[in-house]
């Protein structure tokens, strides 16, 4: 691991051990979890997208994967060890 | 003073100045500044033409919304149809959006011209405005100094008038921290209150999306247009409308503001002294001074980083380089780094149960803090950052970097709204008075503030 890496991680653990430290005193009380109003939201069914603007879409899309073969398809990383074969 | 976005949207529906003609201003004072401020990344090559589009709809004599012609800046993290969302960072440097943000799609479909895309620090790490991975931004409003973070390149863009209004992000102070070095006014709203769709997260239970702007007017103006359930958004809290413009000019006499001596303990001498004196201008403005305990307000800042630790470690794993953008470890600044490592290193030990679920207590607790106090006040008023802006470049240890989040941090915790607003300057450096609110209390919070603007 890089010398940089290395004193990052241990910055890291103190900030995270620092915390059990100050919390140490504090009362121990229920959690509270991100909150959300309503669950399982079904999206109501709309106009479907138009063709032109889906092809805008699919266009804008493909042309931000870092590898796309010439059809579009996204080129999926290779196993290393398959790659030795 | 704080009549400029008001009469900038009189002087458009009048015809006296253009869509156009507003947009050009912003974008030659960008050409002319932003070599040296660097509070853009990308600018809108369409901005022009969207500009016509509102000039025609006028002179038409057709519909245009509350917005109609004003220059918005927009942050790297939120999606904006055809420009990138970087985050600032080298990871997403190529990503071009594919779609609106549901708040871009309301400040669209209100007339707002979207001019450019905002600097910041890199996945809104930071609090200085110095970790962006395309150049550190500088403070128009105290030149040399940072102009605070993350949202750096909206609080400097709005300071030096580069654009009208400025949508950003708050998690444990992005919009509130820069809006105090930067002299402007920002607003974190309660979570749920303006949906978060489009939004590229740091930490999902914390981001909201908010306004910055040159006056209270314009902060209330953006928050009316993008606060609003989004029915597609299960985060986002059943609220049709909200409406804060019509009773900004409620006077602030029955309103009860609250202290407390924590903030003086943890705050720069010279920041509380000028805090000091906006609490004075607000008792002589009618409102009853009341002092409040926050006895654990100091332990919030640790449990935030705990929990956005967390999150920002999970909501960074999609950054693998294979669908999109490269490999977030591989070309990350080390704030982005050290981060993520402090998310790995909880999940890996979280069976203990005392790293996240523990900071989960002590978010409750501090929840219970602010609503015992806050059932006692209307608003609570108190310093936004503790200390002074350093000077760019300057190197500080993580820790020091750290203390910038301490007064913002528990608010964010609380998940209620707070507001900031210039209070006065220390040798030229503006210090902002953060104004904290209740669950949905940000007409308060915004009444509060255009009190405190008339009389500056």
């Amino acid at each position: 691991m890089a010398e940089r890496e290395k004193e990052i991680e241990r910055s890291a653990e103190e900030i995270v051990e620092s915390f059990v430290e100050a919390a140490k005193e504090l009362p121990k009380l229920k959690e509270t979890y991100y909150s959300q109003e309503a669950y399982n939201i079904v999206r109501p069914d709309g106009k479907p997208t138009p063709a032109k603007e889906r092809a805008k879409f699919r266009k804008q899309f493909i042309s931000n994967m870092p590898t796309s073969d010439d059809q579009g398809n996204l080129k999926v990383e290779v196993a290393r060890w398959a790659e030795k074969r | 003073m704080g009549r400029e976005t008001l009469e900038k949207l009189d002087a458009i529906r009048r015809g006296e100045l253009s869509a156009v003609e507003n947009v050009q201003q912003a974008l030659e004072l960008i050409k002319k500044q932003d070599k040296q401020v660097k509070a853009f990344i990308e600018l809108n090559p369409h901005a022009l033409a969207e500009a016509e589009a509102i000039d025609r709809k006028l002179k038409r004599g057709e519909r245009v919304g509350k917005l109609a012609g004003l220059a918005i800046g927009v942050k790297s993290n939120i999606n904006v149809t055809g420009l990138r969302a970087t985050c600032a960072s080298r990871t997403l440097e190529n990503y071009v959006s594919t779609y609106d943000a549901e708040a871009i799609r309301r400040v669209r479909d209100a007339g707002g011209v979207i001019v450019g895309m905002n600097n910041m620090d890199e996945f809104a790490c930071g609090s200085s405005g110095e970790t962006s991975a395309f150049s550190p931004t500088d403070n128009p409003a105290a030149p040399g100094h940072i102009p605070g973070g993350s949202s750096s390149g909206g609080a400097a863009a709005v300071a030096a008038g580069m654009c009208d209004l400025c949508l950003a992000s708050d998690t444990g102070g992005s919009i509130r921290n820069p809006a105090s070095h930067c002299g402007v006014v920002g607003i974190r709203p309660t979570q749920g209150l303006v949906p978060g769709h489009g939004l590229i997260e740091l930490a999902v239970s914390f981001d909201q999306i908010g306004p910055l702007a040159p006056d209270v007017y314009g902060a209330a103006l953006m928050l009316e247009t993008i606060a609003g359930h989004n029915p597609n958004e299960c985060t986002t809290l059943d609220l049709s409308s909200v409406n804060y413009l019509d009773k900004l000019n409620i006077k602030i006499e029955s309103i009860r503001v609250g202290t407390s001596p924590k903030f003086s303990e943890l705050t720069d001498p010279a920041i509380i002294k000028v805090i000091d004196g906006a609490v004075e201008k607000l008792r002589d403005l009618g409102a009853e001074i009341v002092e409040v305990e926050l006895p654990h307000l100091e332990k919030g800042l640790s449990a935030y980083y705990v929990i956005m630790s967390a999150e920002f470690f999970s909501a960074t794993r999609k950054f693998d380089g294979r669908k999109y953008g490269r490999r977030i470890e591989e070309v990350c600044g080390d704030e982005v780094l050290r981060r993520i490592k402090c998310g790995e290193y909880i999940s890996r030990k979280e069976q203990l149960g005392k790293y996240y679920q523990r900071a989960l207590q002590v978010r409750t607790l501090l929840r219970r803090e602010f609503e015992e106090a806050l059932d006692r006040v209307d608003v609570i008023v108190g310093p936004t950052v503790p200390k002074l802006p350093h000077e760019l470049g300057t190197k500080l240890s993580p820790a020091e970097m750290r203390a910038y989040d301490y007064l913002t941090s528990p608010i964010s915790l609380a998940g209620t709204c707070a507001g900031v607003i210039k209070a006065g300057d220390v040798d030229g450096i503006p210090v902002g008075l953060q104004v904290q609110g209740k669950v949905l209390g940000e007409g308060t919070v915004l009444r509060v503030m255009h009190a405190l603007e008339a009389v500056k």
